[in-house]
């Protein structure tokens, strides 16, 4: 075994050869948790407005029921994310950290064109492979900006846009009622609809909606601003009488087998 | 079949008042041929953090030997115990530092954290932490636990109500699933202790 | 040379440049596909990468912005360095140079046009393999091979500015009808010594033509 070092940076290769070898066996490679996801992202008034359903699923399996899709980027930015699961998570917390660290350096608010690049050209890097669709979105010096990122590292500008398996639900509510100048309050109403439209008509995306507004100085995360999909009180409970499993002779309430440790207190 | 599926396993997580419990069956197996009725997929981190690995054995003691290295390792530079939330990131970094080449392993972890509040969450197999309030189930019985839980899980369980829960969660899982089961273990994890119980289970 | 892969955006594109005395003008269509869905329909595939240097950019969307963008990096450098705008030449030869070097692992099939003091207006076709051609016209992408003869037909040497305008228009507006990959709008530019003027044309102010 390898000596007590702390880890080093970057990806690991050292069990692909193994995997491969497994996978030409036969046996098949198991998939990562993805976000078959509707995410969305619109220009208003004042800002810019993202949407998020909350649903992750692993295959056919519903994985989290609640999970979060729109990532912190930086104080005047968040990012939605699409895809492999821990892509998303993994690619945004790395992305959020360098730019806390180059407005640290600059001694600047970060411009949301800095993100964007850093994010398609980490993407780019990896041929698609890291598999991060994002809607990213923030408020700078120079005014409200939205990007999609593909995961092949390409960017869209537009005042409207929608990524992820609801991606076509989503944009058929922003086609018909997306305007230019729209009030806060419409423009969460014509969020909310998209991510609905995505929650009820794709079986990849589901649960509840969350929203986050972004203006100029100002981000507000609304977390589950809708849930159209509130589980009911069970009227009967399952609950066992104490007694009903059945086990050995009680290793009880005894302290925890600690792992085999060193003594630390010298 | 899957590599997931080689050598079978069941674990669940469960969040209760106060309390959390974890419990894994006890089989190991090389696809259909049953190899040990004693094997320990449940692994003590500190005395009151637990991890669940379900999927290919070999990784599962790899790993578990990888955490307990990196949980001392961290012992010694906080001079702390670790939290089950720190533990929880710590294996998901492991797992995605691996992103093109992956351990199979879904882990499951359980544990109270500093202010005895209840900390469970479940992993894929690339470290993306699924966070619950109820519960997380992983293995190959997982559609079946899944059915299980959904159904007997409520809130506000007490230790002794939510041994039962999972038990029979655990238990009535494993006995439709070919590749799990043989015996089966808990662990409640309390503020004053672990208490932990072999169960009585069928064994084909 | 590399296809595109699985769920990759795309741009099959209609994309054109046109010399003139003084300038060129440049055009594209505005669709970026992802399979058979729009993932873009106002996309601007006419990318600037210095003062009087554009270049349309047809392929995968992630390597034509990738190499545009390492492009207009050198050339940034070049005009700081040596203290003067680079010759669209300058410009062509670096596109070839990346898109030549990586021809196994890039789809991009791009045009480089624009305005000069050395040389005056120019266009520079790089299709698939990396290869540089100056042409007085170009067309590229997957709506050109509906509309070769008629540029060719329709092309005269020594056009003026609007009448090159009204070429690239109607050349763009034939092969967006016919080809599925290629539509929305009509986007333009026409760069001289003077700057840059961009021209929009909405879908539904395309040239008339027949359309069965």
């Amino acid at each position: 075994m390898a000596p007590l070092t702390e880890p080093s940076a970057g990806f690991k290769f050292d069990n692909v050869k193994r995997n491969q070898l497994l996978g030409d066996k036969g046996y098949k490679l198991p998939t990562a948790t993805k976000t078959g996801t509707t995410i969305v992202g619109l220009i208003f008034k004042d800002g810019l407005i993202l949407g998020a359903d909350t649903r992750a699923t692993a295959g056919p399996i519903v994985a989290d029921k609640n999970c979060e899709k729109i990532h912190y980027l930086a104080p005047n930015m968040y990012c939605c994310g699409a895809g492999t699961a821990a892509d998303t998570e993994f690619t945004t917390n790395m992305i959020s950290s360098q730019l806390a660290l180059h407005s640290l350096n600059t001694g600047r608010e970060v411009r949301v064109v800095a993100a964007m690049t850093m994010l398609k050209q980490y993407l780019y890097k990896y041929h698609g492979h890291v598999g991060a669709a994002l809607v990213l979105g923030g408020y700078d010096v120079t005014g409200p900006h939205l990007f999609t990122i593909y995961p092949h590292g390409s960017t869209d500008k537009l005042p409207y846009v929608t990524m992820g398996s609801g991606s076509l639900a989503a944009m058929s509510v922003f086609e018909s009622r997306w305007r230019p100048g729209m009030s806060r309050e419409e423009g969460i109403e014509v969020v909310k609809d998209a991510i609905e439209a995505g929650i009820f008509n794709d079986l990849g995306s589901g649960s509840n909606v969350d929203v986050c507004v972004i203006t100029k100085g100002n981000a507000e995360y609304l977390r589950n601003y809708s849930t159209p999909n509130e589980r009911v009180q069970k009227e009967q409970s399952y609950r066992f009488t104490p007694g009903t499993t059945e086990f050995y002779a009680p290793r009880v309430a005894r302290q925890a087998q600690e792992p085999a440790e060193m003594d630390t207190s010298a | 079949m899957s590599i997931m599926q080689y050598n079978g396993s069941a674990i669940v997580a469960m969040a209760g008042k106060g309390c959390v419990a974890i419990a894994a069956d006890k089989r190991l197996g090389q696809r259909a041929l049953t190899v040990d009725t004693e094997f320990q997929k449940v692994f003590p981190i500190t005395d009151r953090t637990y991890i669940g690995l379900p999927g290919l054995a070999t990784d599962v003691k790899t790993l578990y030997d990888r955490f307990r290295m990196r949980v001392n390792l961290y012992k010694h530079n906080e001079e702390r115990t670790i939290e089950p939330k720190t533990f929880s990131h710590l294996v998901s970094h492991m797992l995605y530092e691996r992103r093109f080449g992956p351990y199979f392993v879904e882990p499951v972890v359980a544990g109270l954290d500093k202010n005895d509040e209840p900390y469970i969450c479940g992993m894929d197999l690339i470290g993306c932490i699924n966070f619950a309030k109820d519960f997380i189930v992983g293995g190959t019985a997982s559609d079946n636990l899944y059915g299980m839980c959904e159904s007997l899980w409520e809130p506000e369980l007490g230790p002794e109500d939510l041994f039962e829960t999972i038990s029979q969660a655990l238990l009535n899982a494993v006995d439709r699933d070919a590749l799990s089961g043989w015996g089966a273990v808990v662990h409640i994890i309390t503020p004053e202790g672990v208490i932990t119980r072999d169960l009585k289970g069928r064994m084909d | 040379m590399a296809a595109l892969r699985a769920g990759e955006a795309n741009l099959g594109t209609t994309i054109m440049a046109v010399e003139f005395d003084g300038g060129v003008v440049v055009g594209a269509d505005s669709r970026t596909t992802t399979g058979s869905y729009i993932a873009n329909r106002v996309t601007d595939k006419l990318t600037k990468v210095h003062e009087h240097i554009y270049c349309c950019r047809s392929g995968s969307a992630a390597d034509t912005q990738a190499v545009a963008d390492v492009v207009k990096y050198h050339l940034d450098m070049y005009s700081a360095q040596h203290g003067e705008a680079p010759t669209v030449k300058v410009a062509a030869s670096l596109f070839q140079e990346i898109c030549y070097q990586n021809k196994n692992n890039l789809s991009a099939g791009i045009i480089v046009a624009g305005w000069d003091a050395r040389d005056g207006a120019s266009v520079y076709n790089i299709p698939l393999g990396g290869s540089l051609h100056r042409e007085t016209f170009a067309i590229g992408g997957s709506g050109s091979t509906y509309i070769y003869g008629y540029c060719d037909k329709v092309f005269r040497t020594g056009m003026s500015r609007d009448e090159c305008v009204e070429f690239v228009k109607n050349s763009v507006s034939l092969a967006m009808t016919r080809d599925g990959s290629s539509g929305g709008v009509i986007r333009l530019a026409v760069i001289t010594k003077a700057g840059v003027e961009r021209i929009f044309v909405p879908g539904n102010m395309l040239p008339s033509q027949y359309l069965g």
